[in-house]
């Protein structure tokens, strides 16, 4: 049964939005954040902007083989961070949510480690950049076949209900991801379940090239929510209040008992798709330069200067910190060292078969020699 | 002729079917206003619109599935997936209907299609986006699987696998598309299915391979000549069929064989090729056939130019083969 949240109507023609492109509080409700929370969201913000810069850097500098841009996607990405409980809800994420992840409290060194394979890595240098995960926090490690996530995002809610722990499951994808037979399997199951899983689609209108009208004969992603039995919710995914606000009354929702929902964020990215795309192929600049104008970070800077919580001395102290901590973490990662060849024979089993045991020797007679 | 490299020469043979049938029609992720992910459908949406040329929804199972329909209906369809890796949410359709469309309907049912998909290791992609999938397909009757390793056979073998009469899985590596450049005739000409192509020609020992491993088993051969030893290449081009008639003969004339490729060793095509040596022509043999594979690991990211078989270990293999 599709139950509204409080404040919330899902399906609403128009994405939910609290804050205008001047910067405006539209809300018709009272902002109930202190003053620390708002900066926080701000600084969440810059820091996944200010690491998307630096991700980007190692890969056009060589130390790292891949990057893939986050850029117009702060807004939802830090409202999720700020709205599950940390280190005790689970989180599927997909390969754009670096900044999400490092708002949850990954440290940026290990971000930095899994893109450069460094021994700082938890993964051990298995998987390509924008492949992070944290067992510690919850946060299951990214997998690149798109929509391959959902089933088991869906059976960790499941499991969560059977085990009652209270804990939700929030899982991320593109909009792309929504056309994958994983996904539908996943969203149905969890649906049939009543299984506490938000599911939140980070729409930014392309596949690579492929735009949603290609992806899609929906109206929009939220709508394919009603078939499953669920609400789904509109939302100005580059509103981070907004995004805030709807995260904090669904995930709160689903964690007492009212089932599954869908949340079609919209966000652009800046970026082309990844450092192996050319993004003027299939859009034109214009189209980008539009949705700078509404550009997640300076919307809400608009809106902290308006409440006297912005000026310029705290935006270059805020930069000038993350900066530092950035490139303390960076060092620390590469400081690391290289992953040792061998350990690509490690952990395909709980403990190596004769193969693995056969060959991680041929590989060390190999390098030997 | 024209000098080009593996993936102009696919996106020119795509081309060339294309306007020589209006049956052949492309689907993919990508392949249409950006012209593929690696540009091998460059040019061709511009060229026949994009009811021939389709941006599919990102759906391996759509794509796959639809080009079963497409060609029992009386298409010729080109379906791309993105990354031989991703084939696996389009594995059922691939499997369950593809494969056995003209044996469970009694032949009353066709599916003449091509899926092509670049495979293989060595663009640092991490297990996601290296693997060579191709025993799969070849475990799997009633499909064909093709491996292509130069820019004259791609054409040659696509050009056959869209005139074939039943599903192609048609393997291109991704690390050999820009690789190297090559004169490829601009005449139509075709290459057969199950037809082995002599790289280089020796009486010492056989050395037999197939895609992405191409550089590393030219270059251990090139090494060996210059210690006197004259290996016998062959590059088996096509899996399913493959060329017995040509492996048998070298073995039998070389009395030692070396199986080089990059997939997992554990149920792979080079197992399949040394077991149907070893029983075939045990007698003619001077040392146990060997194979040279991939890890029986994912294919990891850190050591990925240390996954696939190195020259160093084909030589070393080698030494084993020769001195035994
Ligand atoms: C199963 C699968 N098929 C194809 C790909 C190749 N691929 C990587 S990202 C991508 C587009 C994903 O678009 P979307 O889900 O909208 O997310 P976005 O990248 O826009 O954030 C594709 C097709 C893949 N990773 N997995």
């Amino acid at each position: 049964m599709i139950k509204d949240t409080q404040r919330f109507k899902p399906f609403t023609r128009d994405p939910i939005a609290l804050v205008n492109e001047h910067g405006e509080w539209i809300g018709s409700f009272d902002l109930d954040l202190d003053d620390d929370q708002l900066r926080t969201l701000y600084r969440d913000m810059v820091a996944a902007r200010l690491l998307d810069e630096r991700l980007l850097l190692l890969q056009r500098s060589g130390k790292s083989s891949f990057a893939m841009e986050a850029a117009g996607h702060e807004g939802i990405q830090i409202a999720i961070a700020h709205t599950v409980k940390r280190g005790f809800d689970w989180l599927f994420p997909y390969y754009r949510d670096h900044g999400m992840l490092l708002a949850l409290g990954v440290p940026a060194l290990e971000i930095f480690a899994e893109t450069l394979a460094t021994k700082a890595d938890p993964a051990k240098g298995r998987q390509m950049p924008n492949h992070p995960g944290s067992k510690k926090l919850n946060a299951f490690t990214v997998a690149s076949p798109i929509a391959s996530h959902i089933p088991p995002a869906a059976g960790a809610a499941i499991s969560a209900k059977i085990q009652n722990t209270g804990q939700v499951v929030v899982t991320t994808f593109g909009d792309g991801a929504t056309s994958e037979g994983d996904w539908h399997a996943g969203v149905n199951f969890a649906a049939a379940q009543g299984a506490p899983a938000v599911f939140v689609v980070e729409n930014n209108r392309y596949a690579i090239s492929v735009d949603l009208q290609k992806q899609t004969g929906s109206e929009n992603l939220a709508v394919k929510a009603k078939a499953y039995g669920m609400p789904g919710y509109y939302l100005d995914g580059m509103d981070v209040l907004a995004s805030y606000y709807v995260m904090q009354e669904v995930i709160e929702r689903t964690r007492v008992g009212a089932g599954p929902a869908l949340v079609e964020a919209v966000v652009y990215r800046y970026g082309p798709h990844s450092s192996a795309d050319d993004d003027r192929l299939y859009r034109p600049k214009e189209e980008v330069e539009h949705w700078k104008q509404r550009d997640p970070i300076e919307r809400y800077r608009k809106f902290l200067a308006g409440r006297s919580l912005w000026d310029e001395a705290w935006e270059a102290e805020l930069r000038e910190e993350i900066g530092t901590e950035l490139a303390r973490a960076l060092e620390e990662a590469e400081a690391a060292g290289p992953v040792p060849e061998v350990w690509m024979f490690d952990d395909v089993y709980a403990e190596p078969l004769w193969p693995q045991v056969e060959q991680r020797r041929l590989l060390e007679e190999e390098l030997g020699a | 002729m024209a000098t080009m490299t593996l993936v102009q020469a696919i996106a020119r043979t795509l081309d060339e079917e294309m306007a020589r049938d209006d049956a052949v029609v492309v689907l993919g992720e990508d392949v249409g206003k950006r012209g593929g992910v690696f540009l091998a459908t460059e040019g061709l949406q511009q060229k026949y619109g994009p009811d021939r040329v389709i941006d599919t929804p990102l759906s391996e199972a759509a794509i796959i599935g639809a080009a079963v329909g497409m060609a029992a209906h009386g298409l010729r369809p080109v379906a791309e997936i993105q990354f031989a890796d991703y084939v696996f949410p389009g594995f059922d359709q691939l499997v369950s209907q593809a494969a056995k469309l003209r044996y469970r309907s009694g032949a009353q049912f066709t599916a003449p299609m091509v899926v092509r998909m670049p495979s293989g290791g060595g663009v640092k992609g991490g297990h996601h986006h290296s693997q060579s999938p191709e025993a799969h397909f070849v475990h799997t009757a009633g499909l064909k699987v093709v491996v292509v390793s130069t820019p004259y056979d791609a054409k040659g073998l696509l050009k056959t696998a869209i005139r074939d009469d039943d599903p192609v899985v048609f393997m291109e590596p991704k690390r050999l598309y820009r690789a190297v450049k090559e004169e490829v005739p601009d005449e139509d000409y075709t290459i057969p299915l199950g037809q082995a192509a002599v790289r280089r020609e020796g009486d010492d020992l056989t050395l037999i391979y197939y895609g992405t491993v191409a550089p590393e088993v030219l270059q251990a051969a090139d090494e060996l000549e210059k210690v006197g030893i004259r290996p016998h290449v062959l590059d088996l081009r096509s899996l399913m069929p493959w060329d017995k008639e040509a492996v048998l003969e070298a073995v039998s004339r070389t009395g030692r064989v070396m199986i080089v490729a990059d997939a997992p060793r554990h149920a792979s095509f080079a197992s399949e090729v040394a077991a149907t040596i070893a029983e075939e022509v045990l007698d003619q043999l001077e040392a146990p056939p060997v194979r040279v594979t991939g890890f029986d690991t994912p294919y990891p990211y850190a050591q990925d130019k240390l996954y696939m078989p190195t020259v160093t270990r084909i030589l070393n293999a080698t030494k084993k083969v020769l001195d035994y």
